[in-house]
C-alpha cells in the first residue's frame, strides 16, 4: 500500500487544507494553514492554541494530550476568542514525535458571516463544500424573497379586487334601493287609480248608486275583472321582487289544509264552471294540518288551479289532492287535470319568470308567464319544492311538497275575542258608526265613503294627517281609515300624534294605504295602528274588517 | 435560461427607461408573464425575444443593451440576491477574476438546466489576466465586457478589457484581457 506522503507533498497537503493547524503535546502552535493564518493574525507557530480558540463542548474545558487521543474518531468545534469564527475540525495523531495535525474548514451559518469573520471563498479549499452550501442557501433566500414579493403583489391584488368588489357592491345596494323605491312608488301609483275601478266596479254593481241594466252590469263587470287581473298582476310582480330581495318574509301559522283547498277552489270556482270543468277534492286525514304561511299557501294553490283552468278544455276535470307522506315528512298538495299537456323540453323552462311556452299559447290562454315562477319560489320559501308530470295532449299533474311533520300536526283552537265573531251577521252598521276617512285621493274618499255610508256607516273626511287629528278631537270617530302617504302630514306621524293621546288609546285606526312594500306594514303597526290594509280593497272585506274592530271595541 | 436573467432585463429596464417601457417590451416580445421566478427554467428564446424587443422599444443597439446588461447583472441583479457570496468572491478585482471559473462551476451544480457558460484564466500577471469565455450561447461577448466592467466598477478598480479572440469570426472561444493598475498604461 503506497503512503500519502508518497503522493503528495506537504505544500499540496497545506493546499487542500487551508484551514489546518499542527500542535505539540503542550498544545503549543507548531504549523497553521495559509488561509487561517490569514485570519487569525497572532496565531503564529509558538503560541499556544488556547490564547487563540476555546473549545466548543459542553462540558469540557481543557484542552490536553490525554483529552485528544481520545476524540481523533469525533468532530471538534473550537470558538476563536477574538472573532466570531468557529472551526470544525477533526484531528490526526502523527507518532514519533507525537505532533496533533487539525483539519477542518470554517463553520458559517449565513454567507453574511463570510465577512463578519474576514473570509473569501477562495480562501476555501476547492474541494470544500462549504462554500456550494452557502450558494445553495442564498439561492433558497432568493426563492423565499420571491415567494414573500409574490405573496405581497397577490395580497395587494386581493385588496384591489375586494374593493372593486366593494364598490360595485355598494353600487348594487344603491341600484336595488332604487328598485325597490320604483317598485314601492309604482305600487302605490298603480294601486291608488285601481282602488277606485275596482272600488266603483264594486259599488255600482251592488247598486250603491241605482240599479243597472242588464248591459250596464256586464260592462261593470268586464271593467271589474280586468282591474282584478291587472292587480294580480302587480301582485305577483311585487311578490317576485320581494323574494328577489330575499325580503320576503313568512307569517307561519298551523293551518287546517282542507279549508284551504276549499277556499282555493272557490276562488276559481267561477271560471271553471263557465268552463264546465269539473273539481273535485280529495284529502288526507293525516295531513289535516300544515305548518305555513296560509296566505302564500294559498297562492300557490290558486295559481295552480288558475292555470289548470286556464289550459284545460271545456268539460273537462280538475282535481285537488292532498297525501301525507312521512317517509320523507312532507305533505304533497297535487293540482291535476286533463288538458293540454306540455311536452318533456318545455317542462326545464316552465318555472322561468316571464315564460309562456309559445306565442301562441300567449294569445289564446291570457296571462304574465309569472304564476308558476312565483309558484316555485313560494314553495321553496316554505322549505319545499314543485314538481311537474305531464304529456302533450293528455293533462299536467303540479305537486307541490311541503316540510311536514306528523308529530307536530295539530290544529289550534281559535283565540277568544272578536275573531270569533260571525261578523256577517253582527250589524254594528245598523247603529250608524261614525268612521273617518283619510284620503287626498278625492276619487278614493268618493268611493270609499259612498260604499260605506250606503252600508250606514256615517263618514267624516280629512284630506291630510293634520287635518285628521283636529276632526279626531273634535267629532271623535268611533274608528279611522288612514292613508299613509299624505299631504302636510304624512298618515304614520299622524297616527303616532294620535296613538300619544291617551283619551284615544282604544280608538281603532286602520291603516289603508297603496304602499305595500316590505316593511310598510310593520311601520304602520309600530306607529300605533290597528290593522294595515292595501289598496285595492275589497269594499265588502273593508266593511268585515271595520265591523270586527267595533266588535272587539265593544267586547273590550 | 432561468428566470433570473428575464427578472434581470425586467429590472434593467424598469429602472433605467421605466415601467412603460418595460411594457412595451413586453408587449413587443409577445410575453405575457407579470413575475418571473428566479429559479424557474425559461426558454432561451423568451429571453433573445426580450431583448430584440428592447433594442426595438429602447432605440439601443443590441451591442449597448448587451454590455448594458452585463454591467446591471453584476452592479444590481447578482447583488440583490447573492450579494453576500459576491462581494465574498474575492478581495480584489485580481482575486475574483481567478475565482471567475471556480465560481461558475459552483453556479452549475446548483442550477441543473442552466447550461452556464465555462470560464478559464490563463497568463496571470501581478494586474493582468487573460479570459477565456466558452458558451454554447452566440453573440454574448458584449454582455461578458458588461460583466468586466461592472466587476471593476464594483471593487472601484479602473480597469480596461480588450477581447482577443472572437467566437463569431470563427474563434473556438472569445477571450478578453483584463488588464488593472499599472498594466492598463501598457
Amino acid at each position: 500500500m503506497t503512503s500519502t506522503s508518497t503522493i503528495i507533498d506537504h505544500e499540496q497537503f497545506r493546499k487542500l487544507f487551508p484551514f489546518m493547524f499542527v500542535l505539540d503535546q503542550s498544545m503549543k502552535v507548531l504549523e497553521i494553514g495559509s488561509a487561517l493564518a490569514r485570519i487569525v493574525v497572532e496565531m503564529v507557530p509558538g503560541s499556544m492554541l488556547t490564547d487563540h480558540f476555546k473549545l466548543y463542548r459542553v462540558g469540557q474545558n481543557g484542552l490536553d494530550a490525554e483529552f485528544l487521543q481520545r476524540q481523533t474518531a469525533s468532530l471538534i468545534v473550537f470558538q476563536a476568542i477574538k472573532s466570531n469564527l468557529f472551526l470544525r475540525m477533526q484531528v490526526l495523531l502523527v507518532k514519533n514525535p507525537d505532533r496533533y495535525v487539525f483539519v477542518g474548514s470554517p463553520w458559517l451559518r449565513a454567507a453574511a458571516e463570510l465577512k463578519d469573520i474576514g473570509i473569501v471563498l477562495p480562501d476555501f479549499a476547492l474541494h470544500d463544500s462549504t462554500v456550494d452550501t452557502l450558494q445553495l442557501q442564498q439561492n433558497t433566500n432568493v426563492s423565499l424573497r420571491e415567494a414573500k414579493e409574490l405573496n405581497i403583489t397577490l395580497e395587494r391584488r386581493v385588496a384591489d379586487r375586494t374593493s372593486e368588489l366593494s364598490l360595485a357592491n355598494a353600487e348594487l345596494s344603491r341600484v336595488m334601493q332604487s328598485k325597490d323605491d320604483f317598485l314601492s312608488a309604482m305600487s302605490h301609483e298603480l294601486r291608488t287609480p285601481l282602488n277606485a275601478i275596482l272600488g266603483l266596479s264594486e259599488s255600482l254593481c251592488e247598486g250603491v248608486y241605482g240599479g243597472l241594466t242588464d248591459k250596464q252590469s256586464k260592462s261593470i263587470n268586464t271593467i271589474a275583472e280586468s282591474g282584478h287581473h291587472l292587480l294580480s298582476l302587480i301582485n305577483d310582480l311585487l311578490d317576485i321582487a320581494k323574494i328577489g330581495a330575499g325580503k320576503m318574509d313568512l307569517d307561519w301559522t298551523n293551518s287546517n289544509l282542507e279549508d284551504l283547498c276549499k277556499s282555493s277552489m272557490r276562488f276559481i270556482s267561477g271560471l271553471a264552471s263557465k268552463k264546465k270543468i269539473s273539481i273535485s277534492l280529495f284529502t288526507d286525514p293525516i295531513a289535516s294540518t300544515i305548518h305555513a304561511d296560509q296566505r302564500r299557501l294559498k297562492q300557490i294553490l290558486v295559481n295552480l288551479l288558475s292555470n289548470a283552468v286556464k289550459f284545460t278544455e271545456a268539460g273537462g276535470h280538475i282535481s285537488l289532492q292532498t297525501r301525507s307522506n312521512p317517509e320523507r315528512n312532507a305533505i304533497e298538495i297535487s293540482v291535476t287535470d286533463n288538458g293540454i299537456g306540455i311536452s318533456n323540453s318545455d317542462i326545464e323552462r316552465l318555472f322561468r319568470p316571464f315564460t309562456q311556452l309559445d306565442s301562441k299559447l300567449s294569445r289564446q290562454y291570457a296571462g304574465t308567464g309569472l304564476g308558476l315562477s312565483l309558484v316555485l319560489q313560494l314553495a321553496e320559501l316554505h322549505g319545499g319544492s314543485v314538481e311537474v308530470k305531464s304529456e302533450l295532449g293528455k293533462g299536467s299533474c303540479f305537486t307541490v311538497s311541503l316540510p311536514w311533520s306528523e308529530s307536530k300536526s295539530h290544529f289550534p283552537q281559535p283565540a277568544p275575542g272578536y275573531k270569533n265573531l260571525d261578523i256577517s251577521t253582527d250589524r254594528v252598521a245598523a247603529k250608524g258608526p261614525l268612521i273617518l276617512l283619510v284620503d287626498d285621493n278625492e276619487i278614493n274618499l268618493s268611493t270609499v265613503g259612498d260604499y260605506l255610508r250606503a252600508q250606514d256607516f256615517c263618514v267624516i273626511l280629512a284630506r291630510n294627517g293634520l287635518e285628521a287629528i283636529q276632526v279626531v278631537r273634535e267629532r271623535k270617530p268611533q274608528l279611522v281609515l288612514m292613508d299613509i302617504q299624505l299631504p302636510v302630514m304624512d298618515g304614520i306621524d299622524a297616527i303616532s300624534i294620535l296613538r300619544a293621546d291617551p283619551t284615544l288609546k282604544s280608538l281603532p285606526i286602520l291603516a289603508l294605504t297603496s304602499r305595500a312594500m316590505v316593511g310598510d306594514r310593520e311601520r304602520c303597526i309600530e306607529a300605533g295602528a290597528n290593522d294595515y290594509l292595501t289598496k285595492p280593497v275589497q269594499l265588502k272585506q273593508l266593511t268585515h274588517v271595520i265591523l270586527s274592530h267595533l266588535n272587539h271595541l265593544k267586547i273590550k | 435560461m432561468y428566470g433570473m436573467v428575464n427578472k434581470a432585463i425586467q429590472d434593467l429596464v424598469t429602472i433605467k427607461f421605466g415601467e412603460d417601457k418595460w411594457v412595451a417590451v413586453k408587449r413587443k416580445a409577445g410575453v405575457e408573464i407579470d413575475s418571473f421566478i428566479s429559479n424557474d427554467s425559461y426558454p432561451d428564446s423568451l429571453t433573445y425575444g426580450l431583448i430584440g424587443a428592447a433594442t426595438e422599444v429602447l432605440g439601443l443597439s443590441s451591442d449597448e443593451i448587451l454590455f448594458a446588461f452585463g454591467e446591471f447583472w453584476v452592479l444590481h441583479t447578482a447583488k440583490l440576491g447573492y450579494g453576500d457570496l459576491l462581494s465574498s468572491a474575492g478581495r480584489n478585482l485580481g482575486e475574483f477574476l481567478d475565482y471567475l471559473p471556480s465560481f461558475h462551476v459552483r453556479v452549475a451544480l446548483i442550477f441543473p438546466n442552466l447550461k452556464p457558460p465555462r470560464f478559464e484564466n490563463s497568463d496571470r500577471l501581478p494586474e493582468q489576466i487573460t479570459m477565456h469565455y466558452f458558451s454554447h450561447r452566440p453573440g454574448l461577448s458584449m454582455m461578458v465586457l458588461g460583466l468586466f466592467s461592472g466587476l471593476a466598477k464594483m471593487y472601484d478598480t479602473p480597469a480596461t478589457t480588450t477581447q482577443t479572440k472572437f467566437k463569431d469570426k470563427g474563434d473556438d472561444h472569445d477571450e478578453f484581457v483584463v488588464r488593472w493598475g499599472n498594466a492598463m498604461k501598457v
